[in-house]
């Protein structure tokens, strides 16, 4: 496929999942794309600093949380929408600045679970020093509509691939997967990886928090403390893993079987039993798929004899 | 009593051994001798079944060694004292000998064996209760050796012995393993000490980058004139 | 006053047992074979369900039907390794840890589901009829249920001292642990070694799991916050420390009941402090080797 193919092909999907809100009146459907672009992503920026940089910060919730609230509370206190969700972002970014040197101290599993430890605690105190749900008042209520949001759903999804997909070819990328690869070489190579680690990190947090104020937009009532809850990081994590860990393609089918597993599956199972089936998945991927979903399709399109053919022509 | 025959042994993606093939009798003392990286350490551990082999195949007492495990080649009799020693330090000397002898078989003789032991090297005795890795370099080596004894093998294999250790250490050690076979055991020796190894040994192969490129007796090798440029030197 | 704080050490002293129960299974099977089980509380839960439903379906004493739920457990967490952490055994030790703990948190993500949907969210207590009993000693009331289970703990962590110490399969594990590969130059079957020793590690947690079923309660999510626990016991106690573990978990139950006083709420957070503490500035834990 040749990249100007591949740019037809991913204009013709943005535009038509901007119809979308046009064509489909249902608001279930809408919620439904929304959710799916929103772990889009999420699970998006988590793979910038999990998947490519090879640093699993299971601590993404906190950041998430952040924007969330910081969002929240700017935008029902009057700042207009936009610069609501840029300053949340930012403080989401802030934190990652304060811990982010700490945290990349600890080295391999201490960091994963440091990291984890550390979104905990921020949970605990915003569930004990916010313990009332945020319901948006009435006034808003009256007029809320999903498309507006829908939008905003849509257009973060596209500029967090498009970042993250940029990365990935630059020299930053190449430096972050040096790093996930062996980060001593990586640093005898002369890769300043704690200058990169950070930069992935800080990146990777902004669009956590933009994920957050969106949902914030989104959400008519929310618990502050459910904002920093660890779930939005495991399913992130699952999401990319079982997607396809460090692909770009990978986080954004992760997100769209997962979404859709949780639709299905919440009809005639109880709730979260989406996480079961995901989570099966996640173990055989850890253990026989490293490369996730993207990673098996390439291997089955390995053994097709189309692929010679394919190649000649590109 | 040992049969290796041509085999091909891989360390990860790298091939280590080409068509490697040696043989030891029942009794017989023979040294592996070569350069650092010549792939001697590779030999014996792939007998020993830590690594597996590609191609080729190692029969002992004519039973097929197959993919077996390590933990049944210890079984089947064949003892190695790898060159890292691989003592336990955190554990006392006795408690390093008792482990060696786990093998059900040895477990049987353990008390026996343990005098054995102490016999051939008294000074354990003295240390039995310290933790072995407070051990001095030469008497870490002689617990590893001793351990190996625990298992009751009839074929010991020792990678490297005189690594590390003082002159007047390594003749002990040395006489120590002429007297291991002396009472019957058959003895593998890897040694870059050429000269040592080729006074103690009857038999010798040469092993140079992943071949066998050269063997026989160890009279006949002392003098040969490659082999005393390549490893005996002005020594 | 006096009466207070020494009511507070004792509630700490019974709570911290736990937690050290739940933290050595842990530390033994991160010590021996490298792999950090995050889904260890999973099987806390697993054996706090069963000695629950063993009560309520078959009249069963909990104390009484210890040895089977051991057994259970331990049957339970050879199968989990063999399904789930075998793969993983020959992998270099970086490789094998991070991946150890990606699998455990699949654990994490998967066992609960299945509680849910077996059991549903409702939480459970074990309850015997003599539960709730009390008796005065000191000035301080000190309950019979928790006591019994500070014995059982106590009894449970000398006797794998011993079985580490004295008793030949034992030394297998410590060998093991300090070199796998010497071990196996010995004749020990390392892979046999490490699912037997990750049952034992399982089968403890089952116990520590119904003890928090008869003081506190179970439910499907009870895994992840004791995973916590044991998992910030592991590390102040330091990696290698089985036996620190235990008295790691007892300062931590006191300093948590003692820092109920003034915390309140935010308790909790004292012992993910204390963790990201020690991480920082003393990662060799208070009686590990550094």
């Amino acid at each position: 496929m040749t990249v100007n193919q591949r740019i037809w092909i991913n204009a013709i999907i943005i535009v038509l999942l901007m119809t979308v809100p046009l064509l489909i009146k249902r608001t279930d459907l809408i919620t439904w794309f929304t959710y799916t672009l929103l772990y889009i992503s999420l699970a998006q920026s988590w793979n910038l600093i999990g998947g490519y940089t090879g640093q699993q910060n299971l601590g993404h919730a906190a950041f998430f949380g952040i924007g969330a609230l910081c969002t929240r509370f700017l935008w029902l206190y009057g700042l207009p929408l936009p610069l609501a969700l840029v300053t949340g972002a930012v403080a989401a970014t802030i934190f990652a600045v304060i811990i982010g040197f700490p945290a990349f101290r600890l080295k391999g599993v201490y960091f994963i679970i440091g990291t984890l430890v550390l979104a905990e605690i921020l949970k605990i105190i915003f569930f004990t020093v916010l313990p009332h749900a945020s319901v948006l008042p009435s006034k808003i209520l009256n007029t809320y509509s999903l498309t507006p949001r829908y939008y905003l759903s849509l257009l973060m999804a596209v500029i967090t691939v498009a970042v993250v997909y940029w990365i990935s070819r630059s020299r930053l990328g190449l430096g972050l997967m040096s790093i996930r690869e062996d980060e001593d070489a990586a640093e005898a190579a002369g890769v300043n990886t704690l200058r990169y680690k950070l930069t992935a990190f800080l990146i990777s947090t902004f669009f956590a928090g933009m994920a957050g104020g969106v949902y914030a937009y989104f959400a008519a009532a929310a618990l502050p403390g459910e904002m920093f809850s660890a779930v939005w990081t495991f399913d992130a994590v699952i999401i990319v893993f079982v997607g396809g860990v460090g692909t770009i393609l990978g986080p954004i089918i992760g997100s769209v079987f997962f979404v859709l597993l949780q639709q299905l599956l919440s009809l005639y199972l109880p709730a979260g039993s989406h996480v079961l089936v995901f989570g099966i998945l996640f173990i055989v991927v850890v253990l026989y798929l490293p490369g996730g979903l993207i990673g098996l399709m390439t291997r089955l399109r390995q053994l097709s004899p189309q692929k010679e053919s394919d190649q000649i022509a590109a | 009593m040992l049969e290796v025959e041509k085999i091909d042994v891989f360390r990860g993606e790298i091939q280590a051994l080409w068509q490697v093939s040696l043989k030891i009798e029942d009794g017989e003392l023979v040294s592996l001798i070569g350069a650092n990286g010549a792939g001697k350490s590779t030999i014996v551990e792939s007998i020993s079944g830590l690594i597996p082999l590609t191609g080729g195949s190692i029969s002992f007492d004519g039973v097929n060694l197959g993919s077996k495990s390590a933990h049944r080649i210890v079984e089947r009799g064949i003892s190695l004292i790898p060159e890292e020693r691989g003592i336990f330090p955190g554990m006392s000397v006795l408690e390093n000998l008792e482990l060696g002898a786990f093998t059900p078989k040895s477990r049987k003789k353990i008390h026996e064996s343990l005098r054995f032991v102490y016999d051939l090297f008294p000074i354990l005795k003295n240390r039995e209760n310290q933790n072995a890795g407070t051990l001095s370099g030469g008497e870490q080596q002689m617990l590893a050796i001793a351990r190996a004894l625990m298992a009751k093998p009839r074929l010991l294999m020792c990678d490297e012995p005189s690594l590390g250790l003082a002159p007047i250490v390594v003749k002990n050690i040395f006489n120590v393993i002429q007297q291991i076979n002396q009472s019957g055991v058959s003895v593998l020796l890897v040694e870059q000490n050429v000269r040592a190894a080729l006074a103690l040994s009857k038999r010798a192969y040469i092993i140079e980058n992943g071949h066998v490129t050269g063997g026989g007796e160890s009279q006949s090798l002392l003098n040969d004139n490659r082999v005393k440029d390549a490893y005996l030197g002005t020594g | 006053m006096i009466q207070l704080i020494a009511q507070t050490f004792v509630n700490g002293i019974n709570v911290g047992a736990l937690y050290g129960l739940a933290a050595v299974g842990l530390s033994l099977t991160f010590g021996v074979m490298k792999i950090l089980n995050v889904g260890h509380g999973e099987f806390l839960m697993v054996g706090g369900y069963l000695a629950f439903w063993m009560l309520r379906l078959f009249g069963v004493d909990p104390f009484l039907g210890l040895p089977l739920i051991v057994a259970a457990l331990f049957l339970l967490g050879i199968i989990s390794y063999r399904l789930f952490f075998a793969t993983l055994a020959s992998f270099p030790e970086e490789v094998k840890v991070k991946n150890s703990l990606l699998v455990g948190f699949g654990l994490f993500l998967v066992f609960p589901q299945i509680a849910r949907l077996l059991w549903t969210g409702d939480e459970r207590a074990i309850t015997p009829f003599y539960s709730g009993g009390s008796f005065p000693f000191l000035g301080v009331r000190i309950a019979t249920v928790p006591l019994a289970g500070l014995a059982v703990t106590v009894i449970l962590i000398l006797a794998l001292h011993l079985f580490l110490k004295r008793t030949y399969f034992g030394k297998a594990v410590r060998g093991t642990s300090e070199n796998w590969k010497a071990a196996k130059l010995m004749g020990i079957n390392v892979n046999r070694t490490y699912m037997i020793t990750f049952g034992i590690g399982t089968a403890i947690a089952g116990v520590a799991g119904i003890l928090v079923g008869l003081t506190q309660s179970i439910s499907p999510d009870v895994g992840m916050e004791w995973t916590l626990k044991a998992l910030i016991v592991v590390v102040l106690a330091g990696i290698g420390s089985v036996g620190g573990a235990f008295f790691a978990g007892l300062i931590l139950g006191v300093l948590e009941a003692v820092g109920a006083i003034f915390m309140g709420p935010y308790t909790v957070a004292l012992g993910l402090v204390i963790f990201l503490v020690i991480l920082m500035f003393r990662p060799q834990g208070l009686f590990g080797k550094a």
